[in-house]
């Protein structure tokens, strides 16, 4: 596997920097009361979104979960289509129908799940199937987290992306916690990798804070869909920094736990890294910081200016038109 | 500009915070996004950034204090700015939208929409559900039956519990069946179902309890010898509030003849004087409108209210005073009339006059009224019985106001003819609240006014 | 006074009598997939056992052979790798009619249907243009699970369309008009009515339009709104009812979701009463949605309630009298209608 170029380097470390800085205002604007519902973070987890969604080829298909903004930026969403939907405006990507990351982008292969956990694991599995029909050699990325690997459509999906050999990559993000509940409550197996070979699949662990790992191990799953060699499970060991949603102070979370994996914060660490390769000095860091504050403010600035959806928005696309 | 700075919502189930501590004192400047205030819900304890860089201007909850979500807690200004209203909060609540002001208990249920003969109200008591069936039967037999004029009870009915059916009733058409008085064609003016009167103020702890009124038949024409045109909205309104108060209140009228000559003499001698100063015209009305003041005040019954089984006081005196327009009847209130002078009366009842022939009086200004005075001598009637303005209990007629001749006792004692100017002025009253020698007190005192006050307010004129 | 469904192998038909020979419920549907799939190579055939057993009951026989493996797919034992795998293709350009071998077992991809296919297009803007089609309903002794009608469940859900033909004819052409909608369609297929309902199907495409009511039979007394295997019932008794004098018309609704309310109306006001039947259970089935819109739009012309003829508010049983009492029949349908025509 070819290593990444400096250029590739930095743009990394710079879309987990988005990732962070655009979910800081996020929160700043739910704690001003200008988002309403809720706010999931994804502080502390920026390296596996980045990293694997990065590792995606043009015209490669992507489902993130509500905690994968870093997975939507790699691959071309704005801050603008972020702030927009969250701000429920009626020029967001669902026009303010749909919180949060729940819209799609096509041209971007981008594709919103529900709700429902897991279930765009058997969707995924459709899209990469109808792809197939047509000739193409797409490949589908989605996300779930420990919690979800609980569910039925984890199973159903995964077994049948299994068995018809689906180019697939389902990266289980493993932060440790679904809501309240901790790993041990949550599944008997020692760890997720472990459940690949009962549907015969190739599985591996990865440090989900270290971005270069994630990377290199999503680009090894990529290949092998691509070149026939059906699904992977991709498990990426991070933590959650945060509560389940801003409104969640997380007390049922050991505070040294919270600690110890403070220290293992992904960017710091790939900061130091890039500073020890030459990659980053201070200059640079702070006009990357800059840059994507001004961003964010232009990016914030238009999607406050948006307008809020017309009333009669509530009532179309149920159908197609004229139906 | 000021930025309401807002108890956010930290949770879908969250309806209120604790503000915990202010970061920032008034007068201190913050930034935007700047931590300015902690808070603490049942979920979480959160620190609150500022929405904008500005100044504390005002804080408007204290620490400790609990408040709903989207309550403004503090302003945010420029350097120097007052503290004003900011731009308004998000809508939490959809707004309240207030009918006509105030809203109050619904006083009078709108009388049912006429049927058409012999299938009148609802269910009568006592009538069992055959019954029910042989008179209403169902909507479309209704339908048939009102659009021919025929009375569905004088047709023998093969449905269940002998009701008329649509086959029953198509051939009695067919056959020409029984009719409903009077007339035989079609083209009904079925009035439209009646809009509810404006309620009155009251703040009464039961509900006014009115029997509702009967419906009326409807009487249909028909032919060349009749142009039949809809009523105005007003028009319905007026016939349902008419009929409506006779039915209500047990009304009784007693006239007094009150002598106006010292009155007409002052005004003649200061209107133009009284005009010139106070740029609005002195009619006969003012010196009515103090005289029924000084007599509500002396007898409050004629300024109070039925509830049903209670008497309602009204403590301000807002007096309706009628004004005839050329498409109908309108009654504008002078609230609080006697907190007014003469020359306020005046102007008041001028202004609303105008205005009411203008068309610009608003919906308040015709609502709250505690007792009426008609001037029903304007167009030369002497005596009249008006109809009491519910829910009011009482209301002055003014007749016309001309010269006649009376007999005068002079000093001596002799009798003799004077030329006096003089009216027929009754009340009429509500005969289950007010007794005819309340009345008749009443009606001395606003005689006793008329004739025998002095009218300072008008002698430096 | 015999009950259609008592009649095993004898065919159903609205042709004339003397007509003979066409086409069996089951063939015709089995005859729109491969008319479609040869006409628009976007469509696909989606389900458990379709390609190589041919399906169940047989709907897909041939197409594997047809078409080949990339158009027929077999999935493992999960409704929801069959349904999201529908919703997936369908998001991606093609059309999948994704089979389910009992509708009962939709209620396994119940979240895929209503909560992920039902909603995508208001949330995303992008349509997901799936048929979910398989058997459904009773008298085939199938007990709980294999006998339900479920298209209530369905026909409240905005996004979704729901489709019960009654013939031959319009199960070829509401099929074809399904795989040709841009929305998701559930399409319901009565399987007493596979084999013993047949038409003469005609030439050319014969695609129905979804929404569309049938008159199947004029009356002045009284209007049946009705669908799906009961429309047998319906036609039966209302032979039974015109010879003694009653004129029942009868109305196929044909789909559910969305009703056709102007057929409804235009035949109540005409008729001024009117009787709903259908086989699923009473409380909150298809038949309290018409009563409301026939109480609402039509009340003026209205001479009698409105009634609807019903299965109880059970689960459908097994043993033969059990199910028998269950279902409306003939006779318990004749009654009612008597009863409304006496009104």
């Amino acid at each position: 596997m070819t290593p990444l170029s400096p250029d590739r380097l930095v743009d990394l470390y710079r879309l987990m920097l988005l990732n962070r800085f655009l979910e800081e205002r996020l929160v700043n604007l739910y704690r001003q009361g200008k988002i309403v519902g809720g706010l999931y973070r994804s502080l502390g987890q920026e390296a596996t979104s980045v990293g694997t969604a990065s590792a995606l080829e043009e015209g490669d298909l992507l489902s993130p979960l509500i905690r994968n903004l870093g997975s939507v930026l790699a691959r071309g969403a704005t801050p603008r289509d972020v702030f927009a939907q969250y701000l429920g405006r009626a020029t967001s990507p669902s026009r303010g129908k749909e919180a949060h990351l729940g819209f799609c982008l096509p041209d971007r292969g981008i594709y919103a799940g529900t709700a429902m956990l897991s279930t765009m694991i058997p969707v995924m599995a459709g899209m990469l199937l109808a792809d197939g029909i047509l000739g193409k050699r797409t490949v589908g990325m989605t996300y779930v987290g420990d919690g979800a690997t609980s569910v039925g459509a984890f199973h159903e999906g995964i077994n049948f992306a299994a068995v018809r050999r689906l180019p697939l990559v389902v990266v289980v993000e493993f932060n440790g916690w679904a809501y309240s509940t901790p790993f041990e409550r949550q599944c008997a197996a020692r760890t997720l990798a472990d459940k690949g070979p009962g549907y015969g699949i190739p599985a591996e662990t990865v440090d989900g804070n270290d971005v270069l790992e994630v990377h290199a191990a999503a680009r090894r799953a990529i290949e092998r869909a691509r070149g026939g060699g059906g699904p992977t499970l991709l498990e990426c060991r991070t933590y959650r920094m945060k509560g389940h949603a801003e409104h969640d102070a997380q007390s049922y979370v050991p505070k040294e736990e919270l600690a110890e994996w403070r220290a293992r914060d992904p960017i710091s660490r790939f900061e130091r890294e890039l500073e020890a390769g030459g990659h980053l000095d201070p200059g640079r860091r702070r006009a990357i910081h800059d840059e994507i504050s001004r961003r964010l403010d232009a990016d914030l600035a238009e999607a406050e200016a948006a307008p809020m959806p017309d009333p009669a928005e509530a009532l179309r696309d149920v159908y197609a038109e004229g139906t | 500009m000021p930025t309401n700075v807002i108890m956010p919502q930290m949770g879908e189930s969250i309806a209120e915070g604790t503000l915990t501590k202010w970061l920032k004192k008034p007068g201190e400047s913050v930034k935007r996004d700047e931590p300015l205030f902690e808070i603490s819900t049942d979920k979480v304890d959160a620190e609150i950034p500022a929405p904008v860089a500005g100044v504390l201007v005002q804080i408007l909850v204290e620490e400790g204090k609990t408040v709903p979500i989207n309550t403004v807690v503090a302003v945010l200004g420029e350097a120097g700015e007052p503290a004003g209203a900011g731009e308004p909060p998000p809508p939490a609540a959809p707004p309240k939208a207030p009918e006509e002001p105030p809203p109050a208990r619904e006083t009078i249920a709108p009388p049912p929409s006429p049927p058409p003969p012999s299938v009148s109200a609802p269910p009568q008591p006592g009538e069992t559900v055959e019954e029910l069936l042989r008179r209403r039967s169902s909507p479309v037999v209704r339908a048939i039956a009102e659009e021919h004029g025929i009375d569905i009870s004088g047709i023998a009915g093969t449905g269940i519990s002998g009701r008329v059916t649509k086959a029953d009733i198509l051939s009695a058409v067919g056959s020409g069946g029984p009719k409903a008085a009077p007339a035989p064609a079609p083209a009904p003016a079925v009035p439209p179902p009646p809009a509810a009167p404006a309620p009155l103020a009251v703040s009464s702890p039961a509900p006014v309890v009115i029997a509702p009124a009967p419906a009326a038949p409807i009487v249909t024409f028909s032919g060349s010898t009749v142009v039949v045109e809809p009523m105005s909205a007003m028009r319905r309104k007026i016939a349902e509030r008419m009929v409506e108060s006779k039915h209500t209140s047990a009304h009784v009228t007693s006239v007094f003849e009150i002598d106006f000559t010292n009155v007409a003499r002052l005004r003649d001698r200061v209107k133009e004087r009284f005009e010139a100063q106070y740029g609005t015209k002195l009619t006969y009305m003012p010196f009515i409108f103090r005289a029924a003041i000084t007599a509500l005040k002396a007898r409050p019954l004629l300024n109070a209210s039925i509830s049903g089984d209670e008497i309602v006081y009204h403590r301000e005196i807002n007096l309706g005073i009628a004004v005839a327009l050329d498409w109908g009847l309108i009654v504008p209130v002078i609230r609080r009339a006697d907190d007014l002078s003469l020359v306020g009366l005046a102007r008041a009842a001028n202004d609303l006059a105008n205005r009411a022939r203008t068309k610009k009086l608003a919906p308040d200004e015709v609502a709250g009224g505690t007792f009426t005075i008609t001037n029903h001598g304007g167009f030369g009637s002497l005596f009249a019985t008006p109809v009491i303005s519910q829910p009011q209990v009482g209301i002055l007629g003014v007749g016309a106001i001309e010269k006649r001749p009376k007999v005068v006792t002079m000093s001596d004692g002799s009798d003799t003819i004077a030329v006096r100017t003089m009216a027929y002025v009754g009340v009429t009253f509500d005969h289950r609240l007010i007794d005819g020698a309340e009345g008749d007190t009443f009606m001395s005192i606003v005689k006793n006014t008329l004739e025998n006050e002095r009218w300072s307010e008008l002698e430096s004129l | 006074m015999a009950d259609p469904r008592a009649k095993e192998g004898a065919a159903l038909t609205l042709d004339p009598p003397g007509t003979g020979g066409g086409t069996l419920f089951i063939e015709a549907i089995r005859q729109a997939l491969h008319e479609e799939m040869e006409r628009d190579a976007r469509v696909l055939v989606i389900g458990e056992d379709v390609g190589a057993y041919g399906g169940a009951f047989r709907a897909t026989e041939g197409l594997l052979a047809r078409f080949g493996e990339r158009r027929v797919l077999d999935t493992p034992i999960s409704e929801e790798a069959v349904i999201g795998g529908a919703i997936g293709a369908a998001l991606r350009g093609l059309r999948p009619v994704a089979e389910l071998q009992f509708m009962d077992f939709a209620a396994r991809a119940f979240d895929l249907i209503v909560n992920f296919a039902a909603k995508y297009r208001y949330r995303t803007g992008l349509g997901v243009p799936m048929v979910v089609r398989g058997p459904c309903g009773a008298g085939v002794h199938g007990g709980p699970f294999h006998s339900q009608t479920p298209e209530a469940w369905f026909a409240h859900v905005p996004g979704l369309k729901v489709v019960f033909p009654a013939t031959a004819r319009d199960a070829r052409g509401l099929l074809k008009s399904a795989i040709r909608d841009e929305d998701p369609v559930l399409f319901l297929e009565h399987k007493f009515l596979y084999r013993r309902v047949r038409d003469r199907i005609p030439e050319g495409d014969g695609a129905v339009p979804i929404g569309t009511a049938a008159l199947r039979r004029e009356g002045r007394d009284l209007t049946i709104v009705t669908y799906g295997a009961m429309l047998w019932t319906a036609l039966e008794a209302a032979g039974e009812l015109a010879r003694d004098g009653i004129e029942a018309e009868v109305l196929d609704l044909r789909t559910l979701r969305p009703l056709d309310e102007e057929a409804i109306l235009v035949s109540v006001k005409r008729t001024a009463r009117c009787l709903i039947l259908h086989e699923d259970t009473r409380t909150m089935g298809i038949g309290a949605e018409v009563a409301a819109l026939v109480a609402e739009k039509a009340f003026g012309q209205l001479d009698a309630p409105v009634v609807r003829v019903a299965a109880p508010d059970t689960p459908v049983p097994f043993s033969p009298p059990l199910e028998e009492a269950f279902l409306p029949n003939t006779r318990t349908l004749i009654a009612a209608a008597r009863k409304l025509a006496a009104w």
